[in-house]
């Protein structure tokens, strides 16, 4: 009982909680684009190489102006030449977007490592300086108990993140954009008869998605590390933001929760190392996302069957 | 003269393989109801379709209100008041009704955010003014289809339509809501003078609401009349049939014993919605029971149940004395049954296998193509594929190449080849024709009537009511689902089962001529 | 027909063409002789026995990996899983390796054998019933499964499988000397397994090609509403050719411990499945072309190995070949189905006027 409750204590510390932030974040911001691409009717598998890509060329970028502001810039500028090749690919010549993910994710790996290796070496940027984003330190936080801890000394990208998953929660569901985004991967014929390109707001679901995963990298490498680049640094996150996408059904405040729900099962392994392994902890949030797939299809069965039965005794009645 | 609105003039529209609509002039005025009726494939719904902008024409021009139209989009035709209803509902699931309705030209708060309450408001307001009741708040995917399509007809009003085209709106609705939609026709057309046309293949329709009716066949207009004028019958006999002249077919034989047999069927369709309502029929060796019915009263549903494609409600399906109720096409096979179905292209064929691969179907296990029971012996299938390919007369680049790339009457020829090489006491065929050019249509007539003749037993369906009186020797017309009349083919005319297809509602009016 | 495959090939040659003329473009702008490079490559692959061991050996599991995912294809069903499935079926003949430790290589490999290919089968399972049963997307739910697969494997490398007297990480017990397969070239991965590989690889040519079995996996994959009409039971053609395919990634992972790790660590497969994939799709699916791009693949990665070692140029260089490769043939489907939809519309036309 002891043991438990001691265990209990490590678990809801907030060391688990600020951790469970730090791991969130990257895979967030990833998940905000695969968000707008999923409503957009594009399957994005492609977002860790998205990833990849941002996180290098915003070390690239930091490293070669001693600013950790442009290196984002850079970031994102390579996002949306990445999200234009990716709708070039997917919108305009419809290839299987499937492909071109893989190929994506695939290239972003060859590509990063091999120009990680001619500019900085074999050992990668140990060594080198790079200029990484600042941490925030708010005094007034620490006055607060338990969620001062959890909340203070982040990097930028914590906060900015907040700030942007309202943003594309008002943009999808508060703007009309948001409304033509949706119907152009919902009903593309219906947009289309409305006058309403649903081919442009693919184009703009991929770019942005580019952009927001360019922000997640450079995060990932310039704030989460604190301005290295490791081959393969991407790990899987944009796997985890694909997974968060579909758990929301490409809700952003929702993707960002499951976000947040992959990073405290991330901390809880580091939490309960000895206990239980963190390797099975890990896997979790993606029994869970398959759990969630099957429970959605028995739910719009149910929906429907409930449906027609309504309309049956209505139409009876009349 | 009443005002013209809209004038097809010399209007044509090519498929690939296709002339949907071969030049049509057709002038429509305003504050009319126009029914347009004809077969499916006709080419109504793409006349319709050219009129809203979906397609441009291959040839002729389109007028409304005296102007030419130059840019072929549904921007462009919406911009001059046209509205249409698509017989498969243009909405998003997921949205509010007020928001499917707003798409496109959303009411705005501080110029980025979209004003839910003023999109509500707009379709309150709206509902009000043409007596359309529907919940702006609730989602699209839980109302029924008759409420989606008051959502349609709303959407076409908001953006300002006064010419509104229906593409087969009462396909989807019951009685009762066919009544309520035909009360809101009339009166928006009363009211405020606003032009409707119904694009239909259900004649008491055009009878109880249209001012002028215009009848399409095989892509040509082959009259337009006053509504007045016109009976259902002599409408029907306008709309069905083709102008060339069969020769009479041979016929021998005396029926046998029942091949297949259905016994109070009843079949949903896609939907769940009641299609076929307690069939029962019977059909001999060496005969055509032919199914007389216009296009969606069940005999898609009916004929799929007694193949195995569809499950039945309840009642029973028979097959050579076998119960195969509900059971899988395989089965159904199994007991005797071959099919040649209605979507050859969806159900019939593999576009993508080759010619070869499409004739062998079915017999991949046969005994007499494998080697050790799973080789399958290349140069056995290419000979008997062959051998049915010269028989058939399909005419192509030869046995290998993809099925997609044929003509619809080679394709056919393909479909029939092979259903009829098993060599079944029974056969269920489901329009042996459509779409096939009146060579092949002959060749495939002669060899279905080489089947009975040999003792087959054959249920057939056609939307040629020429076809079905040529090629049955019993015919029963359905009509919503139910049987309504059984003739000999003798003894009946085209005419009176014209009254039988189109329901009891005439079947007084059919007794006394 | 024969056409089709000129057009294929040219379409082909062109891309490689071009994925190398652009790969030593960024060769020279990033201070590399490419002459030098694609020379080193080219030695790296063909220079003596061990290079072409580790080539064949790398071109046997690329090809192995892409007929999995062309059953699966060919039915119908998309089986991004392959990487999970490989990875649980490794590990699991590993482990029967160390328990059957002792007794004779004729019980131990085919054990192993059947082992992994019941893993990997039944981990094939989950997604293959989830699709035919509830229709839910197997792409996404075998993604997932990949992850889950990775864990479940570090677990078990870490904890209950992990032996004691192995000073990695993750790692289960070392395979006795017995059960290792037969090296074919000293030094080399290359071992016996690649006969068992050849004969999977004829195995499955054979059954799409020549089989009725084959046929109707064909034919499902192609319509499966014309199949099912045609009387073919669909839904059990499409979960066994799902279950071959998960058996065949579990063959795999038993061949890289058997016949090159010797134990199972996370070296065992660096995603080789989607290289697999990769390669299946550039072959659109055909299964000799699946060998044929294989090799090729293996050439340059084993080749670009050795380019590093000789020439200092990072080898990861193969990895941009190898995706400009995929990305001009699926640039050039696009090109060409957006060029036939524009002569179908102007053929159209013409009949019309021919008409009229």
């Amino acid at each position: 009982m002891r043991e438990l409750w001691s265990l209990l204590k490590t678990v809801i510390s907030p060391g688990t909680f600020n951790q469970m932030l730090r791991s969130a974040t990257p895979v967030a911001l990833a998940a905000m684009g695969g968000a707008l691409t999923e409503h957009a009717g594009i399957m994005n598998i492609g977002m860790d190489g998205m990833i990849l890509l941002g996180a290098f060329v915003g070390v690239i970028g930091s490293y070669l102006t001693a600013s950790a502001g442009l290196g984002v810039l850079a970031a994102v500028g390579l996002g949306v030449l990445v999200g234009l090749l990716f709708a070039l690919f997917v919108v305009k010549l419809r290839s299987d977007e499937f492909i071109i993910g893989c190929a994506l994710n695939t290239f972003a790996a060859g590509a990063t490592a091999y120009l990680s290796r001619a500019i900085f070496g074999l050992s990668g940027t140990s060594g080198h300086h790079v200029t990484s984003l600042p941490r925030l330190h708010l005094n007034f936080l620490n006055h607060i108990p338990f969620l001062g801890k959890i909340l203070n000394h982040h990097s930028v990208f914590v906060y900015v993140t907040w700030i942007l998953v309202l943003l594309m929660w008002l943009f999808v569901y508060k703007t009309p954009w948001g409304f033509w985004l949706r119907a152009s991967g919902e009903q593309p014929e219906t947009l289309r008869t409305a006058g309403v390109s649903p081919e442009r707001m693919q184009w703009l679901a991929s770019i942005l998605c580019g952009v927001f995963c360019g922000l997640a990298g450079a995060h990932l490498s310039l704030g989460y590390l604190n301005g290295t680049f490791t081959e393969n640094m991407s790990n899987s996150r944009g796997f985890i933001a694909f997974a968060c996408v579909i758990f929301s059904a490409a809700n952003p405040s929702k993707a960002y929760l499951a976000a947040l729900m992959f990073g405290f099962f991330d901390a809880l392994g580091y939490r309960l190392q000895g206990v239980i392994s963190s390797d099975l902890t890990a896997t979790i949030p993606y029994l869970i996302t398959v759990v969630m797939m099957v429970y959605v299809v028995v739910r719009s069965r149910r929906r429907r069957k409930k449906n027609l039965r309504q309309h049956e005794s209505l139409g009876n009645l009349s | 003269m009443p005002e013209s609105i809209i004038r097809f003039d010399h209007v044509s529209m090519a498929f690939p393989g296709v002339l949907a609509n071969d030049d049509i002039s057709l002038e429509i005025r305003r504050g009319e109801v126009f029914a347009l009726v004809g077969e499916n494939g006709a080419g109504k719904s793409t006349l319709m379709n050219i009129l809203y902008g979906i397609y441009e024409p291959t040839e002729g021009e389109v007028y409304i209100r005296g102007e030419r139209v130059t840019e072929h989009t549904p921007r462009a035709a919406i911009a001059a008041g046209v509205g249409m209803v698509h017989q498969h509902f243009k909405l998003v699931p997921s949205f509010t009704v007020a928001q499917n309705i707003v798409l496109s030209r959303e009411p705005r708060r501080a110029g980025i955010f979209f004003d839910d309450r003023k999109a509500m408001a707009l379709t309150r307001e709206l509902c009000e003014e043409y007596g359309l009741q529907v919940d702006p708040e609730a989602e699209v995917r839980d109302l029924g289809v008759g409420e989606q399509q008051r959502v349609e007809i709303l959407k076409a009003l908001y953006r300002g339509a006064d010419i509104l085209i229906l593409d087969e709106p009462t396909a989807v609705l019951t009685p009762q809501e066919t009544d309520e939609l035909f009360a809101v026709l009339r009166r928006i057309v009363r009211e405020k003078n606003m032009t409707v046309i119904l694009i239909t293949h259900k004649l008491y329709e055009v009878m109880a609401i249209s001012d002028r009716v215009g009848i399409l066949r095989q892509g040509k207009l082959v009259g337009v009349e006053e509504t007045k004028n016109v009976t259902q019958a002599s409408l029907a006999s306008l709309m069905v049939g083709r102008e060339v002249l069969f020769d009479r077919l041979e016929r021998e034989g005396t029926p046998g014993e029942s091949a297949i047999v259905v016994e109070h069927l009843f079949v949903s369709d896609s939907r769940g919605l009641p299609a076929v309502r307690g069939v029962s029929l019977s059909v001999r060796a060496g005969e055509v029971l032919g199914i007389a019915a216009i296009e969606g009263n069940g005999q898609s549903e009916l004929l799929e149940a007694v193949c195995g494609l569809r499950k039945p409600d309840s009642g029973k399906v028979l097959v050579c004395g076998a119960d195969v109720t509900g059971r899988d096409p395989g089965a159904v096979r199994g007991a005797g049954l071959a099919h040649i179905p209605e979507d050859r292209l969806r159900t019939g064929v593999s576009e993508e296998a080759s010619i070869s691969d499409n004739l062998l179907t079915g017999r991949q296990r046969d005994k007499r193509f494998l080697r050790f029971g799973f080789h399958l012996k290349a140069d056995a299938v290419r000979q008997y594929t062959k051998e049915l390919y010269e028989r058939y007369d399909v005419r192509s680049g030869g046995i290998e190449t993809p099925a997609g790339d044929m003509s619809g009457g080679n394709l056919q020829k393909i479909v029939v080849a092979r259903e009829f090489s098993f060599d079944t006491p029974a056969l269920v065929i489901a329009q042996p024709t459509r779409g096939v050019d009146i060579g092949a249509s002959e060749f495939i007539h002669e060899r279905i009537m080489e089947k009975r003749n040999h003792g087959c037993a054959i249920l057939l369906s056609s939307a040629d009511l020429d076809e079905v009186l040529r090629l049955s020797d019993r015919i029963i017309t359905l009509y919503e689902g139910a049987v309504t009349g059984e003739f000999e083919a003798g003894a009946v005319t085209r005419e009176q089962l014209g009254y039988y297809m189109t329901g009891d509602r005439t079947q007084e009016a059919a007794n006394e001529t | 027909m024969k056409r089709k495959n000129i057009s294929y090939l040219i379409s082909l040659s062109v891309s490689i063409v071009l994925a190398l003329a652009i790969g030593a473009l960024v060769l020279a702008l990033t201070g590399y002789s490419p002459a030098r490079a694609y020379g080193e490559m080219l030695r790296g692959t063909f220079s003596n026995a061990r290079h072409i061991g580790d080539t064949l050996e790398y071109a046997m599991v690329l090809c192995i990996c892409a007929l999995a995912c062309i059953v699966g294809a060919k039915a119908g069903i998309f089986n991004v899983g392959g990487e999970g499935q490989l990875l649980l079926g490794a590990i699991v003949a590993a482990q029967i390796g160390v328990v059957l430790k002792g007794h004779s290589a004729w019980l131990a490999i085919p054990c192993a054998i059947l082992g992994a290919m019941a893993m990997g089968a039944a981990y094939a399972f989950i997604p293959g019933i989830l699709k035919v049963k509830l229709k839910v997307s197997e792409v996404i739910t075998t993604i997932m499964l990949n992850t889950v697969a990775v864990y479940i494997c570090q677990y078990l490398a870490k904890g209950p499988w992990k032996n004691p007297n192995n000073n990695i990480v993750a790692g289960t017990g070392n395979l006795p000397k017995a059960f290792w397969l037969g090296k074919l070239t000293p030094g080399s991965n290359l071992s016996t397994g690649i006969f068992l590989s050849a004969a999977v690889a004829f195995f499955v040519w054979y059954v799409l090609k020549k089989t009725a079995a084959g046929y109707e996996i064909r034919l499902t994959g192609q319509n499966p509403r014309f199949a099912f009409f045609a009387g073919m039971k669909t839904d059990r053609i499409v979960l066994l050719s799902m279950l071959v395919s998960g058996a065949m990634c579990g063959l795999v992972g038993m061949l890289r411990v058997y016949g090159a790790e010797h134990i199972f660590k996370s070296s065992v497969s660096n995603d080789y499945y989607f290289e697999g994939l990769m390669v299946a799709m550039i072959a659109r699916y055909e299964p000799v072309t699946a060998i044929a791009m294989s090799l090729l693949f293996a050439v340059l990665k084993i080749g670009a190995a050795g380019m590093e070692l000789n020439a200092k140029v990072p080898n990861q260089i193969y990895l941009i070949i190898q995706t400009l490769v995929i990305f001009f043939m699926a640039a050039e489907g696009g090109v060409r189905s957006a060029i036939a939809r524009r002569l179908e519309a102007r053929r159209k036309a013409k009949e019309v006027r021919a008409n009229a």
